[in-house]
């Protein structure tokens, strides 16, 4: 069992890393997200150079403190002129104090130019995942993408942060730097920049092997964080089934192989500024050393040493926030590149060019030979032809897995239709828009799902407007206002998404509550009274009477009790209609509806 | 922050190697500065070569000495960082799976989920830095203005009063970061979940048209966490700025009073360079401390957060007579009360009743009645407020939950599938079943033939949540993780909803053909007609009890639910 269980979780491993890590991210991908990352810092960008051109002043800032200590320095040691000691130490002061503000400035801005980057990504993001297709929800583990639109938003958010200052700064002041060295000692400055190479060589070697273990730490941390939702949303099975020793063996393997990719990852990167402290100590070594001899043979003061010394330290110094950084940015890049992904991912069908939006419909429907598959290789639906009057009500019956909710899914318009044509009002929807054709269905689905705030607020998502009383009377109508004063704060009681404090029948009355707020012209009920008792379910069928009056409804329902009034009902079977027709006219028929039909009276007259 | 340094102990050996490498940097760079005023004032200032030589290959040699230590380090460090996590992840996720489901419920799992995967991280980070540089940057402030005594105490003296104060202002900066990032850690929690319901509702989202609501929710969370991320990052970079206008105005001081000290005799110009260069290190460790103060008001948040799951009590201190439960599951209910944390009625009150080995027992009444409830106090997933459950007479709350919930199975409302293979979900059940056994189970649920159509057959992958599943499949896969547990007591919680008449009649049978006490929450009747018993339910208590025919003969609710679905039945 053990071996076997291991060789299939190798399997979904390699479909989740297809997920992950669609491509290896090269140089070019990288300059491409950077740049698409600019794109949104672009909004601010005046502030950007602001905080830029502050940069620029507090690095020629950082570059003239040193130097003027230096000149102190030489003072003192060719004996002590107070007067001209007194002005450096004055200018000194002054541009101290310049310096602290600019650099507050800078990050100021920077702050702010960083946050709203982020804040619009964010945006931009959850606006595009809301026109996604559901096929994308379907196809996606929810854990995975949660991870990418937490984690991964949240490391480029601290990255912009420090980030770009740090490297603005770095390069001014390297450039700087070098270049006032030179003007000091070009001698001393080319013993220094000995390091160079060094760091060069140095970084390559690191950067090769930690790329490889962010990128399986990645991996590794991707597999293991799917494994957490999943058992957590789980639990209850987890401990009904006490496969409690289960899970966290099979966590442990995953928790160890996180573990030992980060391990390297993390120690490779670790060399990063310990390299650049002891090359730091380096320059330092050969500045004192040969500065020394050089001071000795007059080549160079002693406050040439004192602003070397000082200055290499600003030398490394970007480099090394650079190096420090450099594991962040990277995986921050990463991030990017995977939630760029998500924002890459086509939008659902766009409407039609030709779509226009119509105000109301009146519920007339027809399927035109329509064919749909999920898979290119399975058909989901066969060939389906059937016609619907204004007002009347469909229902569709037959097994699981027949079609029956693809059939009202291409309605919505959650999908598009492969073959044949969907008429609304002799419309072709493909010429209707998605949001003026959804605004006149209101639809109560199998899987109720509630939001995690207060019952009023979960009934009004289906009309916004709505008023309190509004919300109180249809709740009524729905049977669902005597529970609802029954919970401890009443209509104001905060519901939480793992609905623990409710039923699911109750669940399902809120749910229908809220589509009778909804007011539709159309209704979609997908198995919604599945899980609610008799008694309830008449005087529901009684207020959805109403509600259906008038209105085109499509029911989906395994009990055919609820589906006995229908004007028409649809038997289904492996995506083909085989029978159609009103309750009366399939039971002559002596069919599929009539035998399904008789099994289930049986069992009730038994 | 205590409990997960606690975590340290098991690694105290690289710890302590990781730290004693970081102080030998420390020690190195603390006496950098004074080899070079020896090299500025007994080599150069007296002309001495053979001084700068000798002394420039000792520091060489302890940059040499740095950078070995350095390196080695980051093995311990990593070793220390990778392994605290680790073993924090371990507990946590052992922790929570003992928690009760009340508690998960109010934890959240989304919650929970960050708490395992990004505070861990945190924590992670936090702690190898520690190792490296967090003590580094202190010590070395301290070690800078020691050793700079040792240089010349007079010029010393103006470090000894501007570094306190600089250690006070940071400290302050520190203890309001650590609150506002505090804030701004719940409002991403918040922002998180808004994704998450997007995520799991989106089907809801979409039909009824209500991106643009989303958006402006989402737009309202996420402007709001910006601007107390703002608020706290502006108050980080506070620092910086000031710690340098103070370290340089103290060094603008060295000189001016090092000018004075060297007029009257008092310093020489090595030792003024040698303080400078202390005071510019000094900086460059208060410079660090933003980014450390950063990281650990993180950790220490992230800390508690993880600190708050751990401590939460499991579901039941082991029992130390926990018995191993008889097969015979006889079941008793007296006077058992439940009631939901925080709800002001019972959910359940003053049941009692008795069921006999091997009886079907059918519990029916209307939504929210208890049904659901009364079914999850059997196996203890939720504990009783008050009253006794007894199983062969003995109180479950005396058994060892795991011990109890062996020989159970129950199938939820809502289906339940994990990622892996329709066999090993079936064989969740009982992981030792064998193929045997799962295809017997399935053919038991009525999937056999389904399963056998696919092209993997039993080795089918089954996406995260079961997309490539129908309701009434996901069902009859949860049916047959059931049956392969062959457990002596099943619950059935409304578990046969999503299929078709026909397969819930061929469910229901071959449910009739085993020997187990099987209690059925429905709502037809038709699938409690032929329980022993059918416990009528109305807001939590338990109105009427006995056989369809008796209640059918004495109870008038009873009577009314069946002429209703009768009549539903025959109407046309």
């Amino acid at each position: 069992m053990m071996v076997r269980s291991n060789k299939n979780n190798q399997n979904t491993d390699s479909s989740d890393r297809q997920h992950l890590q669609p491509k290896r991210p090269s140089l070019d991908k990288i300059g491409s997200t950077l740049k698409r990352i600019w794109q949104y810092m672009a909004e601010d960008k005046i502030l950007f150079y602001f905080a830029i051109g502050f940069v620029l002043i507090s690095s020629a800032l950082s570059l003239l403190g040193p130097y003027l200590l230096g000149v102190a320095v030489d003072l003192l040691v060719s004996g002590v002129n107070q007067s001209a000691l007194l002005t450096i130490v004055y200018t000194l002061v002054f541009i101290f104090i310049s310096h602290s503000i600019v650099l507050w400035f800078q990050n100021y801005w920077m702050i702010t130019v960083s946050q709203n980057t982020v804040f619009t990504m964010r945006n931009h993001l959850f606006s595009h995942l809301q026109k996604l297709s559901l096929v994308f929800f379907q196809t996606r583990s929810s854990g995975e993408l949660m991870s990418r639109l937490t984690n991964d938003m949240e490391n480029i958010s601290r990255t912009l942060n420090s980030s770009v200052i740090q490297l603005a700064t770095g390069f001014l002041t390297l450039i700087g730097t070098v270049g006032v060295m030179l003007w000091l000692s070009p001698l001393l400055t080319l013993f220094t920049l000995l390091i160079v190479p060094l760091l060069i060589w140095g970084m390559n070697w690191i950067t090769n092997r930690t790329g490889r273990y962010f990128k399986e730490q990645q991996k590794n941390l991707g597999d293991m964080n799917g494994y957490i939702e999943e058992t957590l949303s789980g639990h209850q099975m987890v401990k009904l089934f006490s496969q409690e020793e289960r899970v966290i063996n099979e966590f442990n393997e995953k928790n160890l192989r996180v573990r030992h990719s980060g391990y390297w990852a993390q120690v490779y990167s670790g060399f990063i500024p310990k390299v650049m402290n002891s090359l730091n100590n380096l320059s330092f070594t050969i500045i004192v050393g040969v500065g020394g001899v050089f001071a000795l043979n007059g080549m160079i003061s002693i406050g040439v040493i004192v602003t070397f010394s000082a200055y290499a330290r600003q030398f490394t110094r970007p480099l090394n926030d650079l190096a420090n950084q450099f594991n962040v940015i990277l995986s921050a890049v990463a991030g990017a590149e995977r939630v760029f992904d998500i924002i890459d991912e086509p939008e659902e069908e766009k409407d039609d060019t030709s779509a226009k939006s119509i105000p109301s419909i009146k519920g007339e429907v027809e399927f035109r030979s329509v064919s749909f598959s999920y898979q290119s290789d399975v058909a989901t639906l066969k060939n389906i032809n059937f016609h619907v009057n204004k007002g009347e009500t469909i229902a569709l019956v037959g097994p699981t897995g027949a079609g029956k909710t693809t059939i009202i899914s291409l309605l919505s318009k959650f999908y598009e239709v492969e073959r044949g044509q969907i008429f609304i009002d002799n419309h072709d929807i493909t010429e209707i828009t998605q949001s003026s054709l959804r605004r006149q269905i209101g639809v109560v689905l199998q899987d109720s799902f509630l939001f995690n705030t207060t019952v009023t607020e979960n009934i009004r998502y289906g009309r916004l407007d709505a008023s309190d009383e509004e919300i109180v009377r249809v709740a009524k109508e729905a049977n669902a206002h005597s529970f609802i004063t029954d919970l401890p704060n009443g209509y104001d009681t905060v519901l939480n998404a793992d609905g623990g404090q409710i039923s699911h029948g109750q669940r399902q009355l809120i749910s229908i509550a809220r589509a009778m707020l909804a007011n539709p012209a159309m209704l979609i009920l997908d198995e919604a009274t599945s899980s609610i008792d008799t008694i309830t379910e008449i005087k529901i069928n009684d207020a959805l009477k109403k509600l259906m009056h008038g209105r085109t409804s499509f029911i989906i329902a395994h009990r055919l009790n609820t589906v006995q009034r229908a004007d028409k009902i649809l038997v289904l079977e492996q995506g083909e209609i085989v029978e159609q027709g009103n309750h009366s006219q399939l039971l002559n028929k002596s069919g599929h509806y009539a035998a399904l039909y008789h099994s289930q009276l049986g069992r009730t007259m038994n | 922050m205590k409990k997960i340094l606690g975590y340290i102990i098991t690694y105290k050996f690289s710890a302590f190697i990781a730290l004693l490498l970081m102080f030998i940097e420390l020690v190195v760079e603390l006496v950098q500065p004074i080899v070079m005023a020896t090299i500025i004032d007994e080599g150069i200032v007296n002309g001495d070569m053979r001084t700068i030589i000798t002394w420039g290959s000792v520091l060489l040699a302890l940059t040499i000495v740095a950078f070995i230590a350095g390196i080695s380090s980051s093995f311990f460090a990593a070793n220390v960082s990778q392994g605290i996590g680790h073993d924090v992840r371990r507990d946590l996720f052992e922790h929570i799976q003992f928690l009760s489901t009340q508690k998960i419920q109010k934890f959240s799992t989304s919650s929970l989920s960050t708490r395992m995967t990004n505070d861990v991280t945190q924590i992670q980070g936090f702690i190898f830095m520690a190792m490296r540089i967090m003590l580094r940057a202190p010590l070395f402030v301290v070690g800078g203005v020691v050793m700079a005594f040792t240089v010349n105490v007079n010029l010393a003296l103006i470090l000894l009063v501007a570094v306190p104060i600089l250690f006070i202002i940071m400290f302050w900066i520190m203890i309001q970061g650590v609150k506002l990032f505090q804030r701004v850690q719940k409002k991403l929690d918040s922002l998180n979940s808004i994704f998450r319901e997007n995520l799991l509702g989106i089907r809801l989202i979409k039909s009824y048209n209500r991106s643009e609501h989303e958006n402006q929710r989402f737009n309202a969370s996420n402007m709001s966490l910006m601007d107390d991320n703002k608020q706290a990052l502006r108050l980080m970079e506070i620092t910086m700025p000031v710690v340098m206008l103070g370290m340089n105005i103290a060094m603008v001081l060295i000189i001016w009073f090092g000018s004075i000290e060297i007029s009257v005799g008092g310093a020489q110009t090595g030792e003024i360079v040698a303080i400078i260069n202390y005071a510019t290190r000094i900086m460059g460790s208060f410079g660090v401390f933003s980014f450390l103060i950063m990281n650990y008001s993180r950790g220490k948040a992230s800390a508690s957060r993880i600190s708050e799951v751990l401590a939460s009590p499991v579901e039941e201190a082991k029992n130390s007579e926990s018995k191993v439960m008889s097969n015979q599951s006889e079941i008793q209910f007296d006077q058992v009360n439940y009631r939901y944390p925080g709800s002001r009625v019972n959910a359940l009150s003053d049941l009692s009743f008795r069921v006999k080995v091997g009886d079907t027992i059918g519990i029916m009444g209307e939504t929210g009645s208890g049904k659901s409830t009364l079914l999850k106090l059997i196996p203890r997933l939720y504990p009783v407020t008050s009253g006794r459950i007894l199983v062969d007479g003995v109180p479950i709350d005396t058994l060892d939950s795991q011990a109890l919930r062996k020989e159970m199975a129950m199938v939820p409302q809502e289906s339940q599938l994990f990622s892996g293979t329709v066999f090993e979900n079936i064989a969740w059940g009982n992981n030792n079943a064998s193929l045997q056994e799962i295809i017997q189970a399935a053919t038991d649920a009525n999937l056999h033939p389904y399963i056998m159509s696919l092209p993997n057959q039993y080795e089918t992958i089954i996406g995260q949540r079961g997309v490539n599943f129908s309701g009434g499949q996901k069902q009859r896969i949860n049916l047959a993780r059931a049956f392969v547990r062959n457990p002596s007591i099943l619950l059935l919680d409304d578990s046969t909803s999503a299929l078709d008449a026909k397969t819930e009649a061929s469910v229901l049978n071959s449910i009739k053909s085993k020997s187990c006490t099987t209690f059925i929450v429905s709502e037809k009747i038709s699938s409690v007609i032929e329980a022993d018993k059918i416990l009528l339910l109305d807001h939590g208590k338990l109105i009427d009890q006995g056989s369809h025919d008796y209640l059918l003969k004495t109870n008038t609710v009873y009577k009314e639910i069946f002429k209703s679905q009768q009549q539903q039945g025959s109407e046309l």
